[in-house]
């Protein structure tokens, strides 16, 4: 359960969020984007029907709280179940929805602009949509969930072009979820059920791959999102794992982290306020060792110890060297900086 | 391969599963009635849907903040498990030890107290009893944690004793006593904090944490305590070992499994009053229990095995419950190759025909055989079948009705299309009346058409049979 690296590349840094049913805070939140605005977009998936919880939370790094959009419903500009979230270059905010079958685009403002997308499995169709990716000339690359393949499209939802398909082999895809485009234009997808990470040129031309099932160190195991900076690092939400992990460009491992939350601004006020809450976490020992016939399994931990990741649904990068790593089952997001 | 033989192999698969389809019984047959007995008590496969694929869909089933996560990952699991014993032994155990959310107020507390029962429930009486007196969910439902050394709480040492192992009328007031004194200090960790959250019901900051089991030396009463005639410093370990040893125990775990897979007894209060329907079985049950030393499986097995088991005289006797009912269906249909967001309606439409998992009426658990219809439960159930088996667009289904409509048979007589039907849904006997009512339709219809058969299943799902087990 510990953080461990070869040659440290992140460093802790703070924790945003609380659980929250509506407004000011996250439930079950899938996806994060740290726009060019400043400010932070957090996709909520919420539980069971969602009537409530469902949204995007737009917040900033100091923890300001912006206000919600795209609330529960199928109606235009609304959601059901959001996966994904990216930023074009005009600043407009893309959300995948995996139930209706859509991207909706909205302003920076939260206002819908326009949504497309309809259920199927011919090209420019889609089932599942999760994960998405915005290239330099704002063409958008949709993880197509069920469809094992990564859909391109122009930023209105015009079909450019398709690639993947089922399978294991160089370039398939099993349950492709999140997606990313680097810096020199190569998109990478995690490949959920194959337990890898996949790159491919603006093509769909199968590049590389990284990572292997397992839980050793640089071994991956079912990924939910992949970003790249710079330099080349490859920084992997280890969803089956419940960890993050830093590969270097070729794939080799640089570091792990499991994760070390703390209270965010939004979850200390809560308890300040609710004092004989505060006071009793105050006393609680939230390290206990674990007695149990699955100790091991990490999603157990994450269970047990609050500041263990805990369903890392995605791994995002912002100008300034942050990463940020949005965690489903635990309602907030762990930010860390680049230190090397 | 005798049409007894298949029905009988259904019988058993009903029972001691959720049902199975027409190939999955001609392939058991063809084993032959024994093995199938050992491959349900120690599974060669007991992979399912999984749970990284139940995780990625259903996000809830992943966090468990509430009962309905936890009980939908549960759902999954029974439809999709190629163990379903375990999975119906785990249900019978949450049937006894019912604990539910509205107290323990924790999805994931209630959900490793499932798989506490996956994992135990098919070994020996008196380690499971062990791991329930430990189980942090069932020190909140009732109340271990405010069961102290100078201040005992009895919830937990008078349901252990009056529900949990001996029934009533085999113990005193005083063995209440003493074996909540035993229990002092058996708690979780974090008490206070995890209590107030409770209190509250807080999810916050970051969502539940799961409950750990403590045992706090410096709160249990260490003196001698006298429990059913002995004498001693008795600690939880030694009251679970002497519970295990009496004669009444092993018939009250006995006449349990009889009722939840031969036939309906009376409710648990009156059994200390009502002689069992049937005390040679009961007895050959006990038997096991001692020779075996305390070995459910080898208990299972002298019940599967047995003449009372195979008679005739029980099938369809008993009334499905909302859960095994749902979950036989689902399996027929084969709705959750994938997980779906529909299963969230599933789990609500199983609570409206009157069992929400992870949420029984009491401590007593659910009151079971007849009590299960009335007439809104069985509208629902009425519906949900209707609704599953009628849409030919799910996998299951489809497959059915190209079987049923393809047939091997050149015989095309409605009659012929009846017995296809009632035998692609688990080699159903059928009685005259529901074949006279299926014959009705059948002969009014031009022939095997897919409205003509999904007709036919819906009809059949309604039947008296199909209600029952």
């Amino acid at each position: 359960m510990s953080n461990r690296m070869a040659a440290g590349v992140l460093e802790y840094v703070t924790t945003l969020g609380i659980i929250a049913m509506e407004g000011r805070g996250f439930e079950y939140p899938t996806d994060m984007v740290a726009a060019s605005n400043g400010r932070l977009y957090v996709a909520n998936r919420s539980r069971d029907f969602g009537e409530r919880g469902v949204r995007v939370t737009v917040l900033d790094i100091e923890s300001e709280y912006y206000g919600t959009f795209g609330h529960f419903g199928e109606a235009a500009g609304q959601l059901i179940s959001p996966m994904c979230i990216a930023e074009d270059s005009r600043g407009r905010i893309y959300v995948s929805d995996d139930y209706t079958h859509r991207i909706s685009v909205f302003q920076p403002n939260g206002d819908f602009a326009y949504a497309w997308g309809v259920y199927g499995s011919a090209p420019g169709e889609l089932n599942g949509p999760s994960g998405i990716a915005l290239d330099a000339a704002d063409n958008l690359y949709v993880s197509d969930t069920h469809n094992n393949r990564v859909q391109k499209f122009t930023s209105d939802g015009e079909f450019i072009s398709a690639f993947g398909g089922a399978g294991d082999g160089d370039g398939q895809l099993n349950l492709p979820w999140g997606a990313h485009v680097a810096p020199d234009g190569d998109a990478y997808i995690a490949d959920w059920g194959n337990d890898r990470v996949q790159r491919f040129s603006s093509d769909g031309e199968f590049v590389a791959a990284y990572g292997a099932s397992g839980s050793a160190d640089g071994e991956l195991l079912r990924p939910s999102g992949v970003a790249v900076d710079e330099r080349g690092y490859i920084y992997v939400s280890d969803w089956g794992n419940e960890r993050v992990q830093v590969l270097d460009d070729k794939g080799g491992f640089v570091q792990s982290l499991r994760g070390q939350a703390t209270l965010s601004k939004w979850a200390a006020n809560f308890l300040e306020i609710n004092r004989e809450e505060g006071q009793a976490r105050a006393k609680a020992n939230l390290e206990q060792a674990l007695d149990l016939p699955d100790a091991d399994d990490p999603h157990t931990q994450s269970a047990y110890i609050e500041r263990l990741f805990w369903a890392p649904m995605s791994v995002k990068l912002d100008s300034a060297g942050r990463v940020y790593v949005t965690e489903g089952n635990r309602h907030r997001i762990q930010v860390y900086r680049r230190i090397s | 391969m005798s049409r007894q033989d298949v029905e009988l192999m259904a019988h058993l698969m009903r029972r001691a599963g959720f049902g199975a389809t027409r190939d999955e019984l001609d392939a058991c047959v063809a084993d032959g009635y024994d093995a199938a007995v050992e491959r349900l008590l120690n599974p060669p496969d007991a992979s399912w849907m999984g749970d990284f694929m139940v995780r990625r869909f259903d996000h809830e089933a992943s966090g468990m903040i509430n009962g309905p996560g936890s009980a939908r990952s549960w759902l999954y699991r029974m439809v999709t498990s190629n163990a379903p014993l375990q999975e119906k032994m785990t249900l019978f155990w949450h049937s006894i030890f019912a604990t539910g959310v509205p107290k323990v107020i924790n999805g994931r507390v209630l959900s490793d107290q499932i798989g506490m029962f996956r994992r135990c429930g098919m070994g020996r009486f008196n380690e499971l009893l062990l791991e329930l007196a430990k189980n942090p969910a069932m020190i909140i439902w009732l109340d271990n944690q405010d069961n102290h050394s100078h201040a005992i709480n009895e919830n937990w040492g008078r349901e252990l004793l009056e529900l949990f192992s001996m029934g009533a009328g085999n113990y005193s007031e005083q063995d209440i006593k003493e074996c909540a004194r035993a229990f002092t200090g058996w708690t979780i960790a974090n008490t206070e904090y995890m209590m107030v959250r409770s209190a509250r019901d807080s999810d916050w900051p970051y969502g539940r944490i799961a409950y750990h089991f403590e045992r706090r030396p410096e709160d249990h009463d260490e003196g001698e305590k006298t429990f059913l005639g002995r004498t001693g410093a008795f600690d939880g370990e030694d009251i679970i070992d002497i519970i295990c040893r009496q004669e009444s125990t092993a018939r009250f775990i006995s006449r349990h499994m009889y009722h939840f897979f031969v036939a309906d007894e009376p409710p648990v209060p009156s059994w200390p009053y009502t002689p069992p329907r049937d005390i040679d079985a009961i007895d050959a049950l006990v038997d096991t229990y001692f020779e075996s030393g305390y070995d459910i499986s080898a208990m299972l097995r002298t019940l599967f095995t047995s003449d009372f088991f195979k008679s005739d005289d029980v099938r369809y006797e008993k009334v499905k419950g909302p859960a095994e009912f749902a979950v036989g269906i689902l399996r027929l249909s084969g709705e959750f190759e994938m997980p779906r967001r529909e299963m969230i309606l599933r789990y609500r439409q199983i609570n409206w025909m009157g069992q929400e998992l992870n949420n029984p009426p009491s401590v007593e658990g659910w009151h079971q055989g007849l009590e299960w219809l009335d007439t809104g439960a069985l509208m629902e159930r009425i519906n949900f079948a209707s609704e599953q088996l009628g849409d030919a667009s799910k996998p299951g289904v489809r497959a059915m009705v190209e079987r049923i409509a393809g047939g091997e048979s050149d015989n095309r007589t409605p009659e012929a299309l009846v017995e296809r039907c009632l035998d692609q849904m688990g080699a159903l006997a059928a009685s005259d009346d529901t074949r006279s009512a299926l014959l009705m339709l059948a002969g009014q219809e031009d022939g095997a058409t897919e409205q003509n058969i999904t007709q036919m299943l819906r009809l059949a799902a309604a039947s008296r049979e199909f209600q029952r087990i």
